[in-house]
């Protein structure tokens, strides 16, 4: 583990000056070339050298669901840049130890399902050590082993990923939509990953929800390699799974604390609705009661007349 | 592909009626507050924002700043496509959801398709290229033991409905069937009567009563159909058995010992009191009676 991590720093360091040399001395390319030396800066147009090294720590809450760890560990087989760990005890104290969590594991950004009362699960996307972060209530889960996503792709491709326009209005869907690419990319050139992209991922905004979608990209009858105009009209998609839907509840100014930056305004918690849906249930008896009460006392201060007729045949 | 929501679902009016029902003036039925319930799908929302709610514009696209790439960063670090959504998705309406999000998804690859094929760089796998998959082999074979058993319970549902309908049409085919047996009769009668009549205008009289003997021999064949010589009102074997007995002359030693044989003379299932009845045909029929016999009788009486 220390000697992993120590790795990982010797590798970061000269990472910019190797950068300068390599661009000096080097005037040919080649991905091989590159990959022995196990660093693979990218130049761009203006000279700025870019490289993501973003690494994702997964996990969860005690208690979790069964379908809601599916859910994270179908994830984890979306995701060949994270790190997954052992579940964590989710106290008030939580975002400390998933701080130092974070950093052991040597990763940057943080994705944490907290689940509670083994009913309402909550994701966590955090960047670490100083980024913001942002609270989900996530609905509607389907993970992948239901039997009705019949697609299969390859593990560790690529994903594109989709986003729809609505994400570019305000700055709170912006930052999430920063912080979406930025954990659920995969890095390019990762180690991991394979150099094709066969499925394709997205997200959407519908009622101020996230709903997220995963699909193969298929081309049939046609040997791959040359797929042409023509067969761009051929494409079809497959959904593989998992599905879910996001619901932000706040963004935080640090990683699992900090200032509040966002509040949804929308949002009622799960606990408020079911106290809601409780207290209709109650609500239901009390107003018999009440009704019962007020015919009585409606009785009582219009009473009838007495009947003229009322004992006309006792008399005879 | 329905979603289902997790989680109880309850309507922003509900929650509004709630604060409503404290004092009793709010009076919703039951009936109408499920409906609502059902209807409202995203309701775990309220209807007006709430006034207090946070939002730090400057501190977002502050962080937005802080955690973003830089700019030039290429495309294919990003591999992030915007897809303009032409309308406002019902979320509710399950099919149009998932219709509007997988156009997005298709227009997003056809998109990136473009680009990669501009930039050169590989986009589908060969299809000789084999890695491990995101769901396993075990996992895919039930997925397919799955589309395969939809498909032959649909097929068998399919069989099912062309049987009934087929019973019902049943009737009316025989109906049709006995209504042109009935018209080809009558067509053929016709065609002989005519041609009787073309003959003896003719005056071919000779070997009219050949021919008129062939075709009334067709129509004889018919009429027997209905009535067998010497086969009981009742018999239900329908005297196949004797037919049968004639066709095989070699076994016929044998058969006439047989069941067959056993049922066409004395009879099988029916009514008992019809078969031993007399009718025309026994009546007239002599084969009961032997020549020699009476013979023999004749030499005693001497």
């Amino acid at each position: 583990m220390g000697k992993k991590r120590k790795h990982a720093e010797v590798v970061a360091v000269p990472i910019v000056k190797k950068d300068e040399i390599d661009s000096l001395e080097r005037p040919q390319r080649t991905l091989f070339g590159w990959k022995d030396k196990n660093v693979e800066p990218e130049k761009q147009t203006d000279g700025t050298i870019f490289r993501n090294k973003e690494k994702v720590l997964v996990t969860c809450s005690r208690r979790i669901n069964f379908r809601y760890r599916h859910l994270m560990l179908n994830l984890v087989s979306l995701l060949p840049h994270c790190k997954k760990d052992n579940k964590v005890e989710s106290k008030t104290t939580k975002g400390a130890t998933l701080n130092e969590l974070v950093e052991l594991k040597s990763c940057s950004s943080c994705l944490f399902f907290e689940c509670r009362k083994h009913k309402d699960l909550y994701l966590w996307m955090a960047k670490c050590p100083n980024g913001p972060s942002i609270k989900f209530l996530v609905d509607a889960v389907h993970t992948m082993e239901e039997l009705k996503l019949t697609g299969n792709h390859l593990n560790g491709s690529r994903p594109l990923l989709t986003f729809s326009t609505n994400f570019d209005g305000n700055p709170h869907w912006k930052l999430i939509k920063e912080m979406i690419t930025q954990i659920f990319g995969t890095p390019k050139d990762h180690r991991k990953s394979k150099p094709f992209h066969d499925h394709v991922f997205v997200f959407s905004i519908a009622d101020d929800h996230i709903w997220f979608r995963n699909y193969q990209i298929s081309c049939p009858h046609t040997g791959v390699d040359k797929i042409d105009r023509g067969g761009l009209d051929k494409l079809t998609l497959i959904e593989v799974g998992p599905r879910f839907c996001l619901n932000p509840i706040k963004i935080f100014g640090g990683s699992f604390g900090g200032p509040t930056l966002y509040e949804n305004p929308y949002y009622v918690a799960p606990n408020q609705v079911r106290a809601l849906e409780k207290r209709q249930k109650a609500g239901k008896y009390a107003k018999k009661v009440k009704a019962k009460t007020r015919r009585k006392m409606h009785e009582l201060s219009n009473p009838l007349e007495p009947d003229e007729f009322a004992d006309m045949w006792k008399e005879e | 592909m329905v979603v289902v929501k997790d989680g109880p679902i309850v309507s922003d009016e509900e929650a509004a009626n709630h604060d409503g029902m404290e004092d009793l003036d709010v009076e919703v039925s039951e009936s109408e507050a499920e409906s609502e319930e059902e209807d409202d799908d995203d309701a775990v929302k309220l209807v007006e924002p709430s006034k207090n709610s946070i939002y730090n514009r400057e501190g977002l696209l502050d962080k937005l700043g802080d955690i973003s790439w830089p700019e030039d960063v290429g495309w294919l670090h990003k591999l992030s496509i915007d897809i303009h959504q032409e309308q406002e998705v019902d979320v509710n309406d399950d099919l149009n959801r998932e219709l509007a999000l997988y156009t997005q998804a298709l227009e997003g690859t056809r998109q990136a398709f473009v680009k990669f094929e501009s930039m050169g760089r590989p986009f589908l796998r060969p299809t000789d290229y084999y890695a491990e998959m995101v769901k396993s082999d075990n996992h895919m074979e039930k997925v397919k033991g799955r589309l395969l058993a939809e498909k032959r319970r649909i097929e068998e549902a399919e069989e099912r409905r062309k049987a009934r309908e087929n019973k019902k049409m049943g009737k009316q085919v025989q109906a049709q069937k006995l209504k042109e047996r009935a018209k080809q009769k009558k067509e053929e009668v016709e065609s002989v009567k005519k041609w009787r009549k073309q003959r003896q205008q003719s005056g071919f009289s000779e070997k009219d009563g050949t021919m008129e003997l062939a075709f009334e021999e067709g129509n004889a064949f018919e009429r027997s159909n209905k009535r067998r010589p010497g086969v009981a009102p009742g018999d239900r074997s329908g005297g196949k058995a004797r037919q049968g007995v004639g066709k095989g002359k070699k076994g016929a030693d044998k058969k006439r010992k047989g069941r067959d044989f056993k049922d066409s003379k004395f009879g099988f299932g029916g009514k008992k009191g019809l078969k031993k009845q007399n009718t025309a045909d026994t009546t007239n029929d002599l084969r009961g009676f032997n020549k020699s016999d009476s013979s023999k009788n004749l030499k005693r009486k001497r």
